[in-house]
């Protein structure tokens, strides 16, 4: 038996105490060192152990203070170890959670995920993941696992760790950042206008489906295409010069067109502007695309309406314009009848030959005169007032004179500027520029009515219009210019705009000067401003010369050479204008009329020749297209000898034939010497 | 200050070290500090050091270092540990006073 046993209780329970005093100190580290009580030699507590021991606290001072949960399971998926974070995420205490399986903790639809996440960590496969964890109180927590499995020292699964972050603020985060880019993705898909990114090469990089939609294609087939591919050939070199003249970052509105996969051109208004790097260097475009084929269409339309407009409000000017010249050939015609009339007329013609030529030279011959004179005016005015009652885009462009669209406008316009202002002309020698003379005219005459309305009606001399042409390069510039009272900065700013007027209510609509800055454009030109408050305004058109030279018409003068005798045929279903030419040319010529076309080719057709054939357009029976299209068979010689005489009333194939290729013509009414100096071109 | 009451008799201590381990050098110092404040009319301090001496463990039947025993006055009283819970240690040697 050992001492021990003979000890007192008192020592005994001492003994105890001491022995529980020194598992005490040995667990709070307070021993060095452990006598063996067989050697009695004293063993010190290796230093690695107290290192250890050192190192374990760190580690446990690191899991409870990390942020993240930390999660151990053994090899059955049960709970062996957690963190305070990690009971703390999920709503338990550290003591619950000891033991629970990691089913419970996981929500139902991300389950399976983590059974093969543990089934990988099985075979030693480190995994991660986003996933969901089941609180306590059954919400959802939105977590990322890093999960690495633990091996025993035989290298055996015995269960793994994971680190496990919460995810719910970045979820919403994301959640509020997808969102927002949904909401984006929204308004760039459902909005009516086409969005397309390009990069410097100009190749597509994204496009909205309205986009794709608007030319005909999926949006895929064209990512990566050549945005100015797409274009309308004709739209294609403006596009890419403006492209690069912006340095790559298309800015601002520019008009185009597009082509679309069918083959018709969409019209579009495209707003761009550049995308930039971090630097600040454009990296590419990003261009909004409207389609404004509808809108062109209706703006025509409005065209139409406007100069319908214009010619209504010029209608009573023009009246009046044609009245004046009317009146004269009325009286003139009257006083002719009164004096012939008359007992000395009477008496007069019975003269003798000397006194009766006299009083015809003096008397009669110049109210003759002025009754010619006073019709010709009244030609000129219906002749101009043609020119405005065309629909627009039917003409094709042509060189036109400047000069003579200019006097065709001004005599239009002329009742509006007499009471208002005194006109100055200045015509510089101008090449013609190509444009619809129509359509040209129309701007020409906005401009002057626009400056002669800017003018108080009385005081017409203190006011001045200007009218300028001039070549500046190889632009020809018309000016028209006021004295008037000019307009305010902000006014200037908004004149080209459309439904923006300075004119009373019902005085106009405001349509006018868009409509011209648009013809003008569409010509190639520009239509600009200046104006100066108490100075006047100058509109300013600028357009480019056709490379020709002026083709105003200058009328050679009428050589009285000898007259060769010729055959000409003369064919018209109207009567009287049959019988007038008759008159005036059987005196020099031998004259065959016919009422009927088709009489007119049985002549031809039987071989009789002619010098010339005077024919009419638009006929009942068989039209001189008709006729020319079937002496163009049979007798090819005489076809090459008609001269269309026209009324003006074209269809769209007469305008056509008689243009392509360009047929000689004499438009009605006709004037005398015109048609004796076409008759004798034909006979030399 | 709690005061430690030693009557008549010698106070005489023994303390069991381990050469310059730490918690045996920690337990010299507090027992000399414990000692110099509170035995303020005189005190015997052995202090033995086993990797020097370890036959000398038998003699009080010492298991652990580092081990205070105090011998004198009666009974025999074993602090074990470092020494540091001061309060602790007061008590259990004003408690055997």
């Amino acid at each position: 038996m050992t001492a021990s046993s003979l000890l007192h209780p008192r020592d005994m329970a001492q003994r105890l105490a001491e022995a529980e005093a020194t598992i005490e100190a040995l667990l709070s580290g307070q021993i060095d060192a452990v006598v063996d009580s067989k050697s009695q030699t004293p063993v010190l507590l290796s230093k690695a152990q107290e290192a250890l021991r050192l190192s374990e606290e760190r580690y446990r001072r690191i899991v409870e203070t990390a942020n993240e949960g930390i999660w151990a399971l053994d090899e059955n998926g049960h709970t062996t170890f957690v963190n305070g974070q990690m009971a703390r995420m999920l709503g338990y205490s550290v003591e619950a959670m000891l033991g629970l399986p990691m089913r419970e903790l996981v929500g139902a639809e991300d389950r399976e995920r983590m059974e093969l996440m543990v089934e990988k960590g099985r075979r030693g496969i480190t995994v991660g993941g986003d996933s969901a964890l089941l609180r306590k109180d059954g919400s959802n927590l939105w977590v990322r696992i890093s999960t690495v499995p633990i091996a025993d020292s035989t290298g055996a699964y015995v269960g793994s760790l994971s680190m496990v972050t919460d995810r719910t603020q970045q979820r919403a985060a994301e959640e509020a950042l997808r969102r927002s880019e949904e909401q984006y993705r929204q308004i760039v898909e459902n909005t009516t206008d086409g969005i397309v990114t390009i990069d410097r090469a100009g190749l597509i990089v994204f496009v909205n489906g309205r986009f794709a939609e608007m030319l005909g294609y999926q949006p895929h087939e064209i990512i990566g295409v050549s945005a100015f591919s797409l274009m309308s050939t004709g739209r294609r070199a403006a596009a890419m010069e403006a492209f690069k003249r912006h340095k790559f970052g298309l800015k601002g509105v520019v008009d185009s067109a597009f082509c679309h996969r069918n083959g018709i051109e969409v019209e579009v208004n495209i707003a761009g502007s550049p995308i930039l790097d971090a630097a600040g260097n454009p990296i590419g475009s990003l261009a909004v695309v409207r389609d404004v084929t509808e809108q062109r269409k209706l703006q025509s339309q409005l065209m139409v309406s406007d100069r319908m407009a214009s010619v209504g409000t010029l209608a009573a000017g023009v009246a009046h314009e044609i009245n004046n010249p009317l009146a004269a050939v009325m009286a003139n015609l009257d006083y002719i009848t009164e004096r012939l009339m008359s007992d000395a007329g009477t008496a007069l013609l019975q003269m003798d030959s000397l006194p009766r030529e006299q009083w015809l030279r003096q008397e009669i011959k110049p109210c003759l005169d002025d009754a010619r004179e006073a019709a010709e005016r009244v030609r000129f005015i219906v002749r101009d007032l043609k020119i405005f009652s065309r629909a627009p885009n039917e003409d094709a462009c042509t060189p036109v004179n400047v000069k003579s669209i200019m006097e065709s406008s001004l005599r239009m316009a002329w009742n509006e500027i007499r009471h208002r202002a005194v006109l100055v002309k200045s015509y510089g020698r101008v090449p013609d520029v190509n444009a619809i003379g129509a359509r040209l005219g129309q701007v020409f005459l906005n401009l002057i009515v626009n400056a002669a309305q800017a003018m108080q009606e009385g005081h017409a001399e203190d006011n001045e219009i200007r009218i300028s042409t001039r070549l500046d390069g190889d632009r020809v510039i018309v000016e028209v210019a006021d004295n008037g009272p000019g307009m305010r900065p902000e006014t200037v700013g908004r004149v080209f705009d459309a439904f923006f007027t300075t004119k009373p209510p019902g005085a106009g609509i405001g349509l006018g000067l868009a409509i011209c800055q648009r013809i003008v454009t569409d010509l190639g030109g520009e239509l600009t401003v200046a104006s100066e408050v108490g100075k006047g305004t100058t509109f300013r058109v600028s357009l480019p010369a056709a490379g020709a030279e002026a083709s105003e018409l200058v009328v050679a003068p009428v050589t009285p050479q000898a007259v060769r005798r010729g055959r000409i045929l003369i064919v018209d279903d109207e009567e009287a204008v049959l019988r007038v030419l008759r008159r005036i040319m059987s005196a020099e010529h031998e004259v065959v009329a016919t009422l009927d076309a088709r009489e007119a080719l049985a002549l031809c057709a039987r071989g009789e020749t002619f010098d010339l054939i005077l024919c009419d357009l638009m006929m009942p029976r068989m039209s001189g297209m008709e006729l020319y299209a079937e002496l163009a068979r049979v007798a090819p010689a005489q076809a090459e000898r008609m001269i269309f005489v026209t009324g003006g009333a074209f269809t769209e194939k007469a305008r056509l034939f008689l243009s392509d290729p360009p047929k000689e013509q004499i438009e009605k009414p006709f004037n005398i010497v015109n048609l004796r100096a076409i008759t004798q071109r034909y006979l030399r | 200050m709690a005061r430690i009451l030693t009557p008549s008799e010698e106070v005489q201590l023994r303390l069991y070290v381990a050469g310059h381990a730490p918690n045996s050098v920690r337990a010299i110092a507090n027992a000399r500090s414990i000692c110099d404040e509170h035995y303020t009319l005189g005190y015997g301090l052995e202090v033995v050091d086993l990797m020097m001496h370890p036959l000398r463990a038998l003699a009080d039947g010492i298991v652990v270092t580092p081990t205070l025993v105090r011998l004198s006055p009666q009974p025999t009283l074993r602090i074990i540990g470092n020494l540091s819970d001061r309060p602790q240690i007061l008590l259990a040697l004003g408690a055997g006073a």
